[in-house]
């Protein structure tokens, strides 16, 4: 049910082609599309702005309820709506290029009548470049055409009604009956000529988008608890992924809110080296090899433009220019800003080095030691970095806008990165010249950890040094390695991280002010992250429970935006998020690792030599 | 054949040129204009393939141009780069008027055009009249990309 026009996030579910993605209301509204790549601007945007936005709707002219699912092991979705008038079918399809002449990018929208004969409206109205482009309408060889600067779409239909112009909108009405079908197509082109594609190719496209997905999902080697969850988070992150560059946008949403009415409302098109770990290890253990390299070599490339620097993100195309402005638009149900561009790319992040050499631990383990000899260099400048900047404070994981801390958990992540450069050292990967520093570095890492990081009174480690506030991000301290998970301390932690942020099966963030007004969610990541750790502490039953508890949280078709609220169970934030599917991934597989149903933990047994106590 | 050789040389180079003014163009939006890609689904319906058919025609074909203004040059018995900019706006006025916009469609498989009937299926969008329908820039773009090749067949040819 929509409320002012905004349709809840909860009832969006994504389509995508590796390139962009859409999301599709369960009315038939398509309200989020940017062309021709995740991060251009806007043709459909009514998920910012209802009203001038733009939507593409296909929805029963009469009265009626919807339910939906992807097609099965796909990223296609199927929605039934029925009436009193009969049901019809409709399957939403971002298309595959078959190599032939085909748009440049095609939405497909296939409708079918199942029984009785039911009337459908559609209506079609871009406002591209995020509704402050000035469209010009046209029609060639009778399809109806909209073009703005460089950008161009059509909108082929076949036996959906005559096509009407109507308010800067193009509009149509049919009626289905039981077997007969309905095409709409959506042509777009970026910088070249648009393509016109016929009936059957357009029938062919979609046969072999399913075909794709389906042979895709069945790849995986995955077979424990939580299956369907983790198949469909792995077709969520394979959607996210921009097949041009290799690299993974952590939404394909900027601004959808994480309060309503609220200002935390930023632009997720971009690539995060913090997801970086978490990502690779999910493809490599799931056994989607390709994705792991492609991946890898795009963090290369990017970084090497600025190592031993890293920035916090990147563009999806390496870029490092992410200049952060807010759009004249009335946001997600009055959720102002609307930004496009991220400013936390300029913040200082000292754990993006930890998560860096994660990955290339990571995957040079999971590629039997096979990284090159540039990169090994690579990892001896950041390692060397690292050790002349963790003492500095930074603005941490959470990003946060107010005076730089020393943020326990970018402690941490300082020592993953010099840990890491030392196992990789101890394989021959890296040169070992500086290997001596970085074990001491590391020591001295942990202990100023163990002592200003952890609180007697607490009986747990704390949100930054010297500080007596909690934080969900100490629960990565288990995650990432930092001693023994089964160890007191992190037992403690973990209780004390449960007892002050946890809700049920929610994990707040913190509790302390963040430099920002209002309030949020809470992060479904953490909360999937309490199941990793407490799976770790050796905690199976608890992590079990939680796991079946959040698994349910998903929505009809298996996504989760990044928060939710505890009271209401909407979903907030940027829809579909990528580091809540990939710790979903990483959460079923330790418990299966605990279980002994899975490939197993991401760390391996060998030491640096630079444990903590 | 100094002439012959100095037009095949400048047509490479005005084409080298104007290709780097159209998809300078189309970066900035100005238009959608994409002649490799136009050119290239003339001779297969392959995308990759297509722009690098595109390209190996565009060029052969600027070569080819630039021998017909070089025999217009030899005809009038004089050359030079306002002369042979005269003649690339000369020459974008008929390519959008007549050869992108009639001829092209007509040799062009999956452009359609007004003969075109029930057992075809037009594929491409057309260029229109003065090719706008690629935008409302693009005869200006093309008219500054045309210019920019004559003057340099005409610089590159000696009489």
């Amino acid at each position: 049910m929509r409320v002012d026009g905004y349709a809840p996030i909860r009832e969006y579910a994504a389509i995508g082609d590796g390139r962009t993605a859409a999301l599709v209301a369960c009315d038939g509204a398509i309200d989020w599309l940017c062309l021709p790549n995740f991060d251009s601007p806007s043709v459909f945007a009514a998920a910012l702005d209802a009203a001038r936005g733009g939507s593409f709707v296909v929805q029963p002219a009469v009265p009626y309820s919807s339910s939906r699912q992807y097609l099965p092991s796909t990223n296609v979705l199927e929605t039934m709506f029925s009436t009193d008038r009969g049901v019809v079918r409709l399957v939403d399809a971002m298309t595959l290029p078959d190599g032939h002449l085909c748009p440049m990018r095609e939405l497909a929208r296939a409708v079918e009548g199942v029984s009785g004969s039911v009337p459908m409206r559609w209506r079609f109205a871009p406002r591209f470049h995020y509704g402050a482009g000035r469209p010009a309408f046209a029609t060639r060889y009778g399809v109806p055409v909209v073009t703005c600067g460089g950008d161009a779409l059509a909108l082929c239909t076949w036996d959906a009604g005559t096509p009407t112009w109507h308010d800067d909108a193009v509009e149509g009405v049919f009626e289905l009956n039981a077997g007969s079908r309905a095409l709409l197509a959506l042509s777009a082109a970026y910088a070249e000529p648009l393509v016109f594609p016929d009936r059957a190719g357009v029938g062919r496209r979609i046969e072999a988008t399913a075909d794709f997905w389906r042979r895709w999902s069945s790849a995986h080697v995955y077979d424990g608890p939580w299956k369907a969850a983790v198949t469909r988070s792995a077709l969520a992150l394979k959607l996210m992924i921009f097949a041009p560059s290799g690299a993974s946008t952590a939404a394909p949403t900027t601004s959808l809110p994480e309060e309503i009415g609220g200002v935390r409302n930023w632009d997720y098109r971009f690539c995060w080296i913090r997801d970086s770990a978490f990502l690779i290890d999910a493809l490599l253990q799931l056994g989607y090899r390709e994705e792991a390299k492609a991946l890898f070599w795009w963090f290369m490339q990017a970084t090497a433009r600025t190592e031993p620097r890293l920035q916090v993100l990147y563009r999806l195309d390496g870029g490092t220019e992410t200049a952060e402005r807010t759009l004249p638009l009335s946001g997600y149900r009055n959720s102002r800003p609307v930004r496009i561009g991220n400013a936390a790319a300029a913040q200082t992040q000292l754990d993006v080095s930890g998560s860096l050499l994660e990955t290339i631990w990571l995957y040079a383990k999971g590629d039997s030691y096979t990284i090159d000899r540039d990169t090994g260099v690579v990892v001896g400048h950041i390692a060397d970095f690292v050790c002349d900047n963790w003492r500095r404070p930074d603005a941490g994981i959470w990003e946060v806008r107010g005076e730089p801390q020393h943020f326990t958990q970018s402690k941490v992540m300082c020592w993953v990165a010099l840990d890491r450069a030392l196992r990789l050292a101890g394989e021959g990967e890296v040169p070992r010249s500086n290997t001596g520093r970085w074990r001491r570095e590391a020591h001295a890492i942990a202990e100023f950890v163990e002592t200003r990081c952890w609180s007697d009174r607490l009986r747990s480690y704390t949100r930054a040094a010297d500080s007596e506030e909690l934080d969900a991000s100490l629960l990565m301290l288990s995650l990432v390695g930092f001693g023994d998970p089964r160890r007191e301390r992190m037992n403690e932690t973990i209780d004390a991280v449960s007892a002050a942020l946890r809700e049920g099966r929610y994990v707040k963030r913190y509790l302390a002010h963040d430099g920002l007004p209002g309030g949020e969610g809470a992060f479904l990541n953490c909360s999937f992250w309490m199941v990793a750790a407490l799976a770790r502490a050796g905690r199976l039953d608890e992590a079990t429970s939680l796991m079946d508890d959040l698994v349910a949280e998903a929505n009809d078709v298996g996504l989760y935006s990044e928060e939710i609220d505890r009271e209401t169970g909407d979903f907030l934030g940027n829809f579909p998020q990528a580091l809540v599917h990939l710790s979903l991934i990483d959460a079923a597989l330790t418990v299966a690792a605990g279980v002994g149903s899975g490939p197993g933990p991401k760390l391996g047994t060998a030491s640096s030599g630079a444990q903590p106590s | 054949m100094r002439v012959v050789w100095s037009a095949m040389a400048g047509g490479f180079a005005g084409t080298l040129v104007l290709a780097i003014i159209l998809n300078g163009a189309a970066e900035l939006a100005l238009t959608r204009i994409d002649l490799p890609f136009l050119l290239g689904t003339i001779v297969t319906d392959r995308r990759r393939r297509a722009r690098a058919w595109g390209y190996v025609l565009q060029f052969a074909t600027g070569v080819l141009f630039a021998l017909g203004y070089g025999a217009f040059f030899a005809a009038v018995g004089r050359s030079g780069w306002l002369l042979g900019a005269l003649l690339g706006a000369l020459h974008a006025a008929f390519s959008g008027t007549v050869l992108v916009n009639v001829l092209l469609p007509i040799v062009h498989p999956r452009i359609g055009t007004p003969d075109s009937a029930a057992h075809e299926v037009p594929l491409l969008e057309p260029p229109g009249f003065l090719m706008l329908n690629y935008g409302r820039s693009t005869f200006l773009v093309s008219l500054v990309a045309h210019i920019a090749y004559g003057a340099i067949v005409g610089w590159a040819v000696r009489i």
